[in-house]
């Protein structure tokens, strides 16, 4: 079997950056509380690294990204904020776009609503599933729970998504 | 239009089946179901169209401010060489646009290759010496006596080159990338929308087809 090449600090950033902030994006619907997971994430890869031992890259990093967001949402619960409304992030503002544009935003948009109404375990499966695009090992891996639990989160999760969902497709 | 409820055992299955993360058994048994269950493919389709949701979500960029300072200094010569791979490539051209560092590294590089690629070309005799190619005047033998030699007019033309392409603007090289462009052609013509963009920047010297 080929040796695992372990990618460079840099590498990560490339490579997994954008990733991880659509992860943290779609978990949060906050771009900034996204922004900031992506430099803590990668802060502590960059820690990380010096004591790495090849294994599974994608587990180590998705496990490093899960506590990184774990720990911001434990520390926002001790001091909590006023959170945005929709207003402020723009949803359900009428748009100048053209009609097919303007029904793709919000076809997007409500998807996003839909998926922040998901039990956080639930969703977590999911958009580690469909939005990072891992397998259900790699999420049982990063998220420390057998892959018959993944399995089952995310066939719930998508089932309660698709109900919240209640346009006609 | 809420899920479909039966008791199924079945049902659990189905989005295991649309990821591809069944066992061959239980693939067997689902697949044969769903040739008779109704509300199982009713179900199906909704989990599907679910995911389908979720997968086409349009994947957002990170903000600037979010990652560090990135440079792509080992990637350069490749990039010169019209060797990355070919997602690899735009990349780095539309980093290229931004970073006057990368820039200047690439212009150096280029210079360098430009330098090497104009040594004089040697054959090698039989008694293990070189010698130049007929009608060659710029020919250098290939002797041990004159590797040093060699290796110092390839150190001078490099420095010369750099200098000079250097001391033509004092706020240092300027990497024009159209201009940069214009002096390779495209080695390759894969008809992919990332190979198009990066066609007209892929990196291969003319003087060397």
């Amino acid at each position: 079997m080929a040796e695992e090449l372990v990618p460079d600090w840099e590498d990560v950033a490339r490579r997994y950056g954008r990733k991880i902030y659509n992860y943290a994006y779609r978990l949060t619907g906050n771009p900034d509380d996204s922004a900031d997971l992506v430099q803590e994430v990668l802060l502590r890869v960059r820690k990380g690294l010096q004591r790495y031992t090849p294994g599974s890259f994608e587990g180590w990093l998705w496990r490093i990204t899960r506590n990184a967001f774990l720990d911001d949402v434990r520390r926002r619960k001790r001091r909590p904020t006023v959170p945005l409304g929709d207003d402020d992030r723009g949803i359900g503002n009428p748009s100048p776009s053209p009609d097919e544009v303007l029904s793709s935003v919000r076809l997007s948009e409500d998807v996003q609503a839909a998926l922040l109404k998901l039990p956080m375990d639930f969703r977590e499966c999911v958009v580690l599933c469909d939005v990072v695009g891992l397998t259900y090992d790699e999420i049982s891996d990063a998220v420390d729970i057998p892959v018959g639990t993944v399995r089952s989160r995310i066939h719930r999760g998508r089932k309660m998504l698709r109900d919240t969902l209640t346009w006609p497709l | 239009m809420a899920s479909v409820i039966h008791a199924c055992a079945v049902g659990e299955l189905l989005s295991a089946y649309l990821d591809g993360e069944l066992t061959r058994d239980e693939l067997h048994v689902v697949v044969e179901h769903l040739d008779s269950c109704l509300e199982c493919i009713a179900e199906f389709h909704e989990l599907r169209d679910a995911r389908t949701m979720l997968r086409t979500l349009p994947r957002l960029e990170v903000p600037d401010r979010a990652l560090p300072d990135i440079h792509y200094g080992a990637e350069l010569s490749a990039y010169l060489d019209g060797e990355l791979p070919t997602g690899e490539q735009p990349v780095v051209f539309a980093h290229m646009a931004l970073c006057e560092k990368c820039r200047n590294e690439l212009y150096e590089l280029d210079a360098a290759r430009t330098a090497v690629r104009a040594l004089p070309r040697l054959d090698a005799l039989p008694d293990g010496s070189a010698h130049g190619r007929d009608g060659d005047a710029n020919v250098i033998p290939l002797r041990r006596g004159r590797r040093s030699w060699l290796a110092a007019s390839v150190a001078a033309a490099v420095l010369v080159l750099f200098v000079s392409l250097t001391s033509s603007d004092p706020q240092g090289p300027v990497l024009d990338l159209e201009v940069f462009s214009n002096q390779h052609v495209a080695r390759e013509s894969v008809q992919s929308p990332a190979s198009l963009f990066s066609a007209e920047l892929t990196a291969v010297d003319v003087s060397n087809p």
